[in-house]
């Protein structure tokens, strides 16, 4: 009776999961998208003849099976857990904890990228620059990987090398090291970003370098704008951490300042309360990614105007040189083509210029336009 | 499709099963108002094999519509020739069509995978720029026409009978469980199942399980390892230790991917009533290369036993077409595995190896204390499987040199990462290798005491296994498939 029954309930339960899971799987409406993952999942593919002879059907069917599995967050948390607390591997998809931080594995240092990002910033210099009297400044930001990886043994791409190749290529600009007014602390705990309550000698740095430290009041008032962030990490690690929250700085003459986002003619000011909802609060800083900004002080104590080349990092430090300048123009070339930058900016303009980039960027550059 | 996607998990399987095992039954329940139930009976497998014909072709076909063709096209000419091949029998155009059937089917097969190989060679040797022509290699095509041609070489031999009925011959070279990683199922094999066969709760209970195990396999462990040796490769840091990381993690990530999916297809089969022969017999055990080859993917083995080596006169001939006989099974069998050279040095690595155990090191090995012969048969199959994953020979003696110190330092910083990052991972796949689990979970299963907890105990692991397999799926993790150059 027991040789029996054994293998009865066995199957029973077996297969119970198995079909529930699978039920489960066929039924269940899809979903637009990943909340945690911030992106679009693959949908239902069309079943058409010329679909399933290209193949594409049975590919797109793959993708779209495994993107809308039932409870696909708690499934990706399981597979997490299981890499870190069973097999006690170090990183899960790049991802690794340390110091109460989820922070990405950078590595190796990717040569061909760094030179071609600073092909493409000369390039800029050279067709747009190289005749104006601007005054150019480099500085890069150090990612969160930069001041974990030594200390917890992960493998750490030669940083010294990029900053030097950087350095070396854009021998136009003077270069502002801000890695020694950094530490982890600055950092969100589940982003790649920085936070922008705690830059403030970073930012220091910058205006004192480009000579505009005595417009900067440093007066502000810290305001907590969203307490439960979770950052982009988050997701990707899967794991059940922490939130943060987001905190900004602002003053009179901030509040003042207008900025106008050229894609969308739009006027807005420097903080974009709606964004804090979005798929990234980080975009209420400068309403996150847009091609060309242009930051309007009309309290400034001078009619200086500065023009910034920059990626995302830039966007919650700009608005602590907003003080200093009567007009500041923020570029991300990888939204516009810098070919067709002349169209939109007149860069005789400017007395002052900041290509600023973090090291994620350099060593992926191939979005640069 | 691949057996480790959600795809094949929880849509085709499912669908699949639920008509295989309802249709019959249904059919049955309507034939036995007609008719008696023997009669009623035997329609079952008939009809079941015609699902698994109608499934195994949509399996196929899913990865390559097109390489359908050549898939009906292989069993149309295996099944014409089976049954020509037997009504001939005993005279000498049941030898011609042997024949016949046999040159087409490895003229499929050296046309799909070994033209490029062949024109490269031709290019190299002569200085010639012929074009390569970059023919994609059909998914299985190794194992199918292996398959077809033991069937033939069987009705030949007068050990095995025609099938009749195409249906049931479809079945059998497409059928989906085996179809593009073995075992290779000898018609012979499952001749009689495809005529009658049932289905048990307990066949299926342990099919499940048995598929749940190979899956584990492949998914959490195989798929990590090779996760591992794809980071080796793309490093710029390598160092001596490193290199031997990297060795050691293949040899493992094979034997997990190999053996996993031989799980995977021998559960597969249990469930749908058949029983396949073993392919893996814990290999990493071996005192000998001899007794390795007797345990790693011995359905292979047996094939070339039985189809080159012992028609070619085995052991029963002088010494010198003894040795010419061994060698010429090792190069095919290097060949069968990939068309590049490193893969006939694997084969003729092993062919060396066993001649020295045949001659030289016969009575030796077994006198040695264990550890040492098994350092020794480690120690070349984990070479061997170095030389096997390498693009191209070039790339297999810089990976040897790698390991014996050539040009890189003993030890880096990323290898000490790696190793800490994977050593878990490692030590559980090394034990894995062993068949302690199974003696261990055999020994509770016999105990009074412990027996009635293992009888709730696993089918919650089989579960949590499947569960934990899902979830890495889900996470859309690395997912190589190996046997695309098989």
């Amino acid at each position: 009776m027991k040789s029996k029954n054994k293998p009865i309930f066995g199957l029973l339960a077996v297969a119970a999961v198995w079909g529930i899971m699978s039920a489960a799987a066929m039924m269940k409406p899809s979903d637009e998208i990943s909340e945690s993952e911030r992106r679009r999942l693959t949908q239902k593919p069309e079943f058409t003849a010329e679909n399933v002879i290209s193949g594409s059907f049975m590919s797109q069917f793959e993708s779209y099976a495994t993107d809308q599995f039932p409870m696909r967050d708690s499934f990706r948390r399981m597979k997490s857990v299981a890499v870190f607390g069973v097999f006690m591997e170090k990183e899960n998809n790049g991802i690794y904890i340390a110091d109460g931080h989820a922070a990405k594995i950078e590595y190796p240092l990717n040569e061909s990228s760094v030179n071609s990002a600073v092909s493409k910033l000369s390039g800029i210099y050279e067709k747009y620059l190289s005749s104006t009297d601007a005054k150019i400044y480099l500085s890069i930001v150090p990612d969160k990987h930069y001041f974990l990886a030594g200390k917890h043994g992960y493998p750490r791409p030669n940083y010294e090398k990029m900053i030097d190749t950087v350095r070396g290529g854009m021998d136009f600009a003077q270069y502002i090291d801000i890695t020694d007014s950094l530490s982890i602390d600055a950092y969100y705990k589940t982003d790649p970003h920085w936070r922008q309550e705690k830059i403030l000698n970073a930012a220091d740095k910058i205006a004192q370098s480009m000579g505009i430290g005595e417009y900067i009041s440093g007066d502000y008032r810290e305001i907590t704008a969203k307490e439960d962030f979770y950052g982009a990490y988050y997701g990707q690690s899967a794991l059940p951490l922490r939130s943060d929250s987001i905190k900004y700085l602002t003053n009179d003459v901030l509040e003042n300042c207008t900025v106008y986002n050229a894609e969308n003619n739009i006027t807005c000011g420097i903080y974009d309360t709606e964004k804090l909802d979005s798929r990234d609060p980080y975009e209420f800083f400068l309403s996150g990614s847009s091609p060309l900004l242009v930051i309007t002080n009309q309290n400034a104590p001078t009619d200086r105007k500065l023009t910034v080349f920059r990626d995302s990092f830039g966007s919650s430090l700009v608005p602590l040189l907003a003080e200093g300048y009567s007009q500041i123009t923020l570029i991300d070339t990888r939204y516009i083509s810098s070919a067709a930058l002349g169209e939109y900016v007149d860069f005789t303009d400017s007395d002052d210029v900041l290509f600023i980039y973090s090291t994620l960027l350099l060593n992926n550059s191939s979005t640069l336009r | 499709m691949l057996f480790s996607s959600i795809t094949f998990l929880y849509y085709f399987l499912p669908i699949m099963l639920a008509i295989y095992l309802i249709v019959p039954a249904i059919l049955k329940l309507i034939l036995n108002r007609f008719m008696p139930p023997a009669v009623s009976n035997s329609w079952s497998p008939a009809v079941q094999n015609g699902i698994l014909l109608v499934f195994s072709l949509i399996f196929y076909g899913w990865g390559e519509p097109v390489y359908l063709i050549l898939m009906v096209m292989s069993i149309a000419l295996g099944y014409v020739f089976g049954l020509l091949i037997e009504k001939f029998r005993g005279g000498k155009r049941s030898k011609i069509c042997l024949i016949i059937s046999v040159a087409l089917s490895l003229a499929m097969l050296g046309y799909f995978k070994y033209t490029d190989f062949f024109i490269e060679n031709i290019n190299s040797v002569t200085g010639l720029e012929i074009p390569l022509l970059r023919i994609a290699l059909p998914i299985g095509i190794s194992f199918y026409t292996f398959q077809i041609i033991s069937y033939v070489a069987d009705i030949y031999r007068g050990e095995a009978q025609a099938q009749r009925n195409i249906i049931n011959f479809g079945a059998y070279v497409s059928m989906f469980p085996q179809l593009i990683a073995g075992p290779i199922v000898r018609y012979t094999d499952v001749a009689a199942q495809l005529k009658d066969r049932s289905i048990t709760a307990e066949g299926l209970y342990c099919g499940a399980c048995r598929f749940i195990v190979g899956l584990a396999k492949k998914v959490l462990i195989s798929n990590r390892l090779g996760l591992l040796c794809s980071i080796f490769r793309e490093s710029d840091e390598k160092s001596v230790v490193f290199y031997w990381l990297y060795a050691v993690a293949f040899t493992l990530h094979i034997y997990f991917d190999f053996s996993g999916y031989s799980d995977m297809a021998i559960g597969l089969g249990k469930i749908l009533g058949f029983s396949f022969p073993e392919n893996f017999n814990y290999p990493y055990i071996s005192h000998s290369i001899t007794e390795f080859w007797r345990r790693w993917h011995i359905s292979l083995g047996s094939w070339f036993r039985d189809y080159v080596y012992i028609p070619l006169g085995g052991n029963r001939v002088s010494k010198l077409c003894h040795v010419r006989n061994i060698l010429v099974v090792w190069l095919l069998t290097g060949l069968w595995h990939g068309a590049e050279w490193n893969f006939v040095c694997w084969g003729l690595m092993f062919a060396v190896l066993l001649l020295v155990e045949k001659k030289l090191l016969s009575g030796v090995l077994s006198k040695i204390p264990h550890a040492f012969s098994s350092v020794y048969v480690m120690f070349f199959v984990t070479l061997s499987f170095v030389i096997f994953n390498a693009d191209g020979m070039a790339q297999a003696i810089s990976d040897i040199g790698g390991m014996f110190g050539g040009g890189v330092p003993l030890i880096s910083d990323e290898t000490w990462y790696y190793l800490r990052s994977f050593g878990v991972l490692i030590a559980v796949s090394i034990f894995g290798c062993t068949p302690i689990v199974h003696k261990l979970a055999e020994k509770a299963r016999k105990s009074e005491r412990l027996g009635v907890i293992m009888s709730a105990a696993e089918p919650a692991v089989m579960i949590i296994l499947l569960l934990a397999a899902t979830a890495y799926l889900v996470d859309g993790s690395f997912n190589p498939f190996l046997y695309f150059r098989f």
